[in-house]
């Protein structure tokens, strides 16, 4: 069912939300009766949602809503109209192609994320496994499914009585391995961190697979990834491509080049003439044909540039802009406009280096990232493309996400230096730092500066400025966790501290 | 938290201080800014007056009668002539008086728009809710109140207040004393306060201008007497000094009706003292210095940063009962216990709590006195104070202890000298992980050195460089008995980071077992003696008969320290690399390590099987047999390597890199060769043929080419060298067995040292255009961007040399750059993670009950009882069960 998208101004959809259900007069004639409409007010984001329920020709009449004053020939019958969450111009599909350019009155289709439904996993598991547990219930065991599969795989050579030892061995075994309560994981999960952060090396740069791509690694990347920078020192993206375009170099190459962000001045010279009051754009052929620019894309970015009128220059190539404005100030404000307008690609995404893998499959690797807009390609493999931008997979994927990407994150920049720590404490510092719904930085700013107890704050930073705070409101310090207990002298509240163990004696 | 300990405080709420109870809590209301009068006696309403606490031996404080250390000390108040502004509160105070009305003072809000954010603020509490949040509210409802210029309650115009920092307040450019500020604050209700975050039951927002000074105890502010008889006052003190100067005189001019310009003056001046009291870095006005020109400490100083009270003090302290020396390694001692010298253990003591059943016990002890010893001239533990149940103590010389001990009697404290058998917690800086503290019973030796078995270096990250540690003697029966089930070193063998063991073989015992089990050899009767000297098995090798004489197999020996039962198999370090078969062992079994019920069948010990990290005996043996037995293993097994590498001997020279002429000039053609392909590249590219990879440029596709031509020739000379160097070599041995070194090390040494690098690349700064002076400008070649041919054996020339020390300096700098930068890191972790723990249900929570998460680790298991991470091993299980259905 397709839907048509308009652009209107918040005064007018305001009025008509209100009105609902009420005729609303545009300027477009429509061939069949749309059901739906989505409208814009900068035409990017989408933010209203309308019903519609028929269409007529216009004629004036009263009690109307009118989307402009004058060319006015249908009126739709809106039976309700609603404010929603935005909805990207690229969630929008026209016949099987995403909807690059926002057009008034323009028929598309949204599209959605199909959203399955697991099937239960128990159910999903393969008969070897369901077995392997059935015979350990047999027993009086209970298996985790990881353990189980894992048995099935190996079944084979195994004798009976063997078999039936195993599993009992299984089930003592996780009893015995289970973590004791009031244990400490914190401080183990830190300290399991940075010890190993003595040992790793400092050079911030590192070649991973693709010899022309810097990456942080190390203690860097490790210090990066705690204290959640917006933005990481080297932004990167692993760019995954549909499977059926995967090993065509040629169409790999082709979503290199629409990748690849390139502003003017990646291809050419400025130059101001402040006499004439010009700008002139001299295109480098080298660097123009590297980056697989044309003189016609250079046109086609420069038409879209408000406020500029573009003359041909004397020389075949050279592109001369001039300001409508007359004005040094307008001349300056062009300039850098020009220098940084995009000619094609996605902004962000400085480069894009495509690699062929062993399986003869190509990937994409980029320097910079903009997950947001790399997603709504066509070509790429949403499911498997990356960022290492932890703080853009949360805002862009949820944060869930954002969870999994400091795990992972962290995982590798520790195993490619060739420390072994244990996941789990990987993920303790991933729980720790996202279970708020926000991702939140170990340190002043984050974790330590929303602890609960004054004390255990004023000890960390910032000293005076909390204990001044708490004077006005009065807070209460309830003397839970460590530092503050350590600070009064008395013994902790975790591990043996924990609980209280009191010899009664003989009653008498 | 109830019952257990008997006082314990539950919370602690903070709050501001009003005049009247600064007055009420007040001793002394101090007048006079002198201290001490010319005999050195404190002058009455002085700032040292004896109300306020004593600090001298001989003086009795005038408020509680307690003696020096009795009394805590006693606050005074300095009655300001004027108000001033509190620093710390300004911000606070900018806020006031922007959002309410500067005549009525109500909060410039409507009376609809109060109510609705009443309700906002009255659904939480200020005392317990998170600050963070009740600061976002309350910075937006005053922001909206502080935009209206019209008061909505009486209608009078508003005025816009500037803040001139640091404490002046302007309005239209005229100066709003701090009087003033005062009065306009007195007039906000109580019932608007919320609004702005304060809480009503515990502030007034008219005290944060100050009229009365609380003048902290003596305790606080010690005066110290110089040598030369001179008295140093603090540096709190000497501000008090100046506060109460200025304070008086600016009374006496306000009195006399001086011109208002002075009084101004005055006033300013009285606001600066007291600013630089509480905050001597107040931005904006210059630090009070002291006479010598240092800047003074005053209050905010004493509290901040990691020299101050919090972190210096209060989060960490200072103890009695340690000891701190050198350390040295002593091979005979098992892991689970510390060497102590005689000196250190005759201060340290333990204290033991008379009663019925120890007394004799105890009175023995005091009898022998403060130093005694057997018939031997051995160390026994002696006592050197006794404590009476009223708190006395009694010290305990050569002379009186007969007598002493006769006094003793139930409920009196001995604190009697360490004797071997006691636990301590031994400790090594920096403390990095839990095992850098752990429990060791205690051995007295000679010496002056702290002792203990060299598998637990590894653990401490210690080595016998001069490095020293910390020993501390538990004093109480429960921290004794928590020492000796936790932090005991055999509990410590398996590491939380990663569960698998961190103690273990190292070097000379890798090495060792290496010799002593690959290929099997034979030893003579005498031999096997000798070597089971050193181990005090509980098992004796097999012997095999040749010849009419008894022998015995390496591997046999090694069999005698494992435990019974134990069934194993892995491939070790020398194997791991290939595939099919070994090209270091003779036997294709031996590829595989493989023990069963506890004897040594294949393959070779080395650092997979008993070093640290790796050692996959010790892991096994941990979970099947539990630390004792882990223990145990390793005392022996270290003890079974040095006795067996003492038997044969090993060694180590420079004879040992000799290669034979041939490969000498092989490696010479390569080195040569890649300077050929260097300078080959280098004119391609002068040429500007060069091909620049994808994104990079001409230059940075050199450098990477020409990274790669001398790592090859490296790694190519190495293999040459190396081909020459085999099994039977020293260097190689221990490279291979993982006791010491890696391979590439020996190819620096018998081959070629390569190129040298400074942030990844080739050395390229110094002079212009070149490195050193020796090059001309823009050389670009493999010697002069630091390409050493030489090897470390043949010696390497002066500019070599001295290209080969940029590289070394990077590393220094490199390491020092680290421990900063990942101990911050580390302390920010701690901190952010400290109040985590787990529950009863294996569910992780903070302090507040906050779940991070419902299973610890996704499965509930203790990473250090983990297999390196998995569940479970479910190899071993099968092998183990395999063997033991048989």
């Amino acid at each position: 069912m397709s839907a048509i998208l308009w652009k209107d101004t918040k005064k007018n959809m305001r009025d008509l939300i209100k009105h609902t259900p009420a005729y609303y007069a545009v300027e477009a004639e429509f061939s069949e009766v749309p059901k739906e409409g989505y409208v814009t007010t900068d035409q990017k984001y989408f933010t209203y949602y309308l019903k519609i329920s028929a269409v007529e020709e216009y004629k004036e009449q009263e009690s109307i809503f009118l989307k402009r004053k004058t060319g006015l020939k249908s009126v739709l019958k809106i039976e309700s109209a609603r404010e929603v969450d935005p909805i990207s111009l690229g969630e929008f599909k026209k016949g099987s192609k995403r909807v690059k350019e926002f057009e008034d009155f323009m028929t598309a289709d949204r599209v959605q994320a199909k959203m399955e439904e697991k099937s239960a996993y128990a159910e999903a598991l393969a008969p070897e496994v369901k077995q392997v547990m059935e015979d350990a219930r047999g027993l009086g065991y209970e298996l985790p499914v990881s353990v189980a599969t894992e048995l099935a795989s190996k079944r084979g050579g195994i004798k009976k009585n063997v078999y039936d030892k195993v599993l009992g061995e299984i089930d003592r075994d996780i009893q015995v391995k289970s973590i004791d309560p009031y244990e400490a994981v914190g401080i183990i999960a830190a300290q399991s961190i940075g010890e190993p952060g003595t040992q790793m090396t400092m050079r911030t740069f590192h070649f991973a697979g693709v010899r022309e791509m810097n990456v942080t690694l190390g203690l860097p990347r490790l210090i990066e990834i705690v204290d959640a920078r917006r933005i990481p020192s080297t932004p990167s993206m692993t760019v995954y491509l549909n499977k059926d375009i995967e090993e065509d170099e040629e169409a790999v190459l082709k979503v290199v080049k629409e990748l690849e962000n390139t502003t003017i001045i990646d291809v050419a010279d400025i130059i101001t003439d402040v006499a004439e009051m010009v700008l002139t754009i001299k295109p480098d052929q080298a660097r123009m044909r590297e980056r697989l620019v044309l003189p016609s894309d250079l046109a086609q970015a420069l038409e879209k540039m408000k406020g500029i009128t573009v003359i041909k220059g004397e020389t075949e190539d050279n592109v001369i802009v001039k300001p409508q404005q007359e004005s040094f100030k307008k001349l300056y404000q062009v300039q850098e406009q020009l220098k940084e307008l995009t000619i094609k690609g996605i902004t962000g995404i400085k480069r894009a280096i495509a690699r062929k893998q062993n399986d003869g499959k190509w990937i994409i690797y980029t320097q910079g990232s903009n997950l947001k807009d790399v997603l709504q390609l066509d070509e790429i493999d949403s499911t498997r493309t990356y960022t290492n931008d932890i703080i853009e997979i949360a805002n862009v994927l949820g944060i869930e996400a954002g969870r999994n990407a400091i795990f992972r994150e962290s995982a590798n920049t520790l195993a490619e230096q060739g420390l072994i720590v244990d996941q789990r404490h990987l993920m303790l510092v991933s729980d720790m730092m996202t279970f708020s719904g926000t991702v939140r930085a170990v340190g002043r700013q984050g974790i330590s500066g929303r602890k609960s107890s004054v004390l255990a704050r004023a000890a960390f930073e910032i000293t005076t400025k909390h204990l001044l705070r708490a004077g006005l409101l009065g807070e209460i310090d309830p003397l839970t966790g460590v530092a503050e207990n350590i600070i009064v002298g008395q013994p902790i509240t975790l591990g043996t501290g924990a609980i209280n163990l009191i010899y009664k004696g003989n009653s008498k | 938290m109830t019952g257990g300990i008997s006082k314990r405080i539950n919370r602690i709420q903070f709050a501001l201080l009003s005049p009247e109870e600064i007055r009420k809590m007040s001793q002394v209301k101090v007048i006079t800014a002198d201290t001490y009068d010319d005999d050195g006696y404190p002058i009455e309403r002085g700032l040292m007056d004896l109300h306020l606490g004593v600090i001298e031996p001989g003086l009795k404080c005038a408020t509680c009668g307690g003696k020096v250390d009795e009394c805590p000390g006693h606050f005074g108040h300095i009655e300001l002539a004027m108000p001033v502004v509190h620093v710390g509160f300004i911000k606070e105070i900018k806020t006031f008086l922007d959002a309410t009305c500067k005549s009525c003072g109500r909060i410039k809000l409507t009376d609809d728009e109060i109510a609705s954010y009443r309700k906002k603020f009255d659904a939480m509490s200020l005392s317990s809710s998170d600050p963070e949040i009740i600061g976002l509210m309350s910075k937006k409802v005053t922001d909206e109140a502080s935009q209206r210029m019209v008061c909505p309650h009486c209608g009078v115009q508003q005025v816009k207040v500037i803040l001139d920092k640091p404490t002046t307040f302007r309005e239209e450019g005229i100066k709003v004393t701090p009087k003033e500020i005062r009065e306009r604050l007195e007039r906000i209700p109580d019932d608007d306060l919320i609004f702005f975050g304060l809480n009503k039951e515990v502030a007034r927002p008219e005290w944060m201008v100050l009229t009365v000074l609380l003048v902290p105890p003596i305790n606080v502010r010690p005066s110290i007497t110089l040598e030369t008889g001179e008295r140093s006052e603090d540096d709190l003190t000497h501000k008090l000094v100046d506060i109460i100067r200025i304070s008086q005189r600016l009374r006496e001019s306000r009195d006399n009706g001086s011109p208002q310009l002075i009084i101004e003056d005055l006033w300013d001046l009285l606001q600066f003292h007291v600013t630089t009291y509480f905050d001597n870095q107040t931005a904006g006005i210059p630090p009070a210095r002291h006479r010598s020109g240092r800047a003074l400490k005053t209050l905010v100083q004493r509290l901040k940063g990691k020299e101050g009270r919090f972190r210096s003090n209060l989060s960490g302290k200072r103890v009695n009962f340690s000891a701190r020396t050198v350390i040295s390694p002593e091979p005979f001692l098992s892991i689970n216990e510390v060497g102590v010298p005689e000196k250190a253990a005759r201060e340290l003591t333990v204290p033991l709590t008379v009663n019925i059943f120890n007394l004799e016990s105890v009175r023995n002890f005091v009898k022998n006195g403060p130093a005694p010893r057997d018939e031997f001239g051995k160390y026994l533990p002696g006592v050197n104070y006794i404590i009476r149940p009223d708190g006395r103590r009694i010290r305990v010389s050569a002379q009186n202890a007969e007598e002493n001990s006769k006094r003793v009697e139930v409920g009196w404290v001995v604190e009697r000298q360490l004797m071997e058998g006691d636990i301590v917690l031994f400790n090594r800086q920096p403390s990095l992980h839990r095992m850098s503290m752990m429990a060791h019973t205690v051995r007295i030796l000679p010496g002056q050195t702290f002792r203990f078995n060299l598998a637990v270096c590894t653990p401490y990250n210690a080595d016998f460089d001069g490095d020293e540690m910390n020993l501390h003697i538990v004093q109480k029966e429960e921290a004794r008995a928590e020492a000796r089930i936790i932090m005991k070193v055999q509990e410590q063998i398996m590491s939380p980071r990663f569960g698998g063991p961190i103690i273990g073989g190292i070097h000379d015992h890798i090495t060792s077992l290496f010799l002593l089990t690959h290929e099997n050899p034979l030893f003579t009767e005498e031999q096997m003696i000798h070597i089971m000297s050193y181990v005090n098995p509980e098992k004796t090798p097999v012997a095999v008969v040749k010849n009419g004489k008894r022998y015995y197999h390496g591997r046999d020996i090694f069999s005698a320290v494992l435990p019974d039962g134990l069934n194993l198999k892995f491939t070790s370090k020398l194997c791991a690399s290939s595939k099919a078969k070994c090209e270091y062992e003779s036997d294709p079994a031996d590829k595989e390590v493989v023990i069963v019920n506890g004897k040594m069948i294949h393959g070779t010990i080395d650092e997979t099987a008993i070093g640290p990290f790796s050692g996959i005996i010790i892991d096994k043996i941990f979970r099947k047999y539990g630390p004792a037995e882990a223990a145990k293993f390793i005392d022996r097994m270290t003890r079974l390597a040095v006795g067996f590498i003492s038997q044969r001997g090993f060694s180590t020279g420079i004879k040992d890199y000799d290669i034979p002429e041939n490969a000498v000039s092989r490696i010479k053609e390569i080195s040569d060769e890649a300077t050929v392909r260097i300078n080959k590249l280098i004119e391609t590219y002068r040429e500007g043929m060069l091909q620049p990879a994808p994104g990079r440029s001409v230059e940075e596709t050199l450098e990477i080419e020409i990274l790669s031509v001398t790592g090859g020739a490296r790694d190519e000379s190495g293999k040459v060298a190396s081909a020459y160097l085999g099994l039977t070599n020293p260097s190689v041995i221990m490279a291979r067995s993982g006791a010491r070194a890696k391979m590439l090390n020996i190819s620096e040494v018998a081959g070629m040292v390569g190129q040298q690098s400074v942030r990844g690349g080739r050395l390229n700064r110094g002079y212009y255009g070149r490195t050193l002076p020796h090059f001309k400008v823009d050389d670009i070649g493999g010697k002069a961007r630091g390409f050493v041919k030489s090897s470390y054996k043949s010696g390497l020339d002066p500019l070599e040399y001295f290209l080969h020390s940029i590289g070394g300096r990077e590393g220094l700098v490199d390491t020092a750059v680290r421990t900063s930068r990942s101990g911050y890191m580390q302390r920010r972790l701690i901190n952010a993670f400290e109040d985590l723990k787990v529950d009863e249900t294996r569910s992780v929570q903070d302090t507040i009950g906050t779940v991070i998460q419902f299973k610890y680790g996704e499965d509930g298991v203790d990473p250090t009882r983990s297999e390196r991470g998995e569940t479970v091993d479910l190899d071993y299980l099968i092998f183990d069960a395999e063997q033991e259905v048989q």
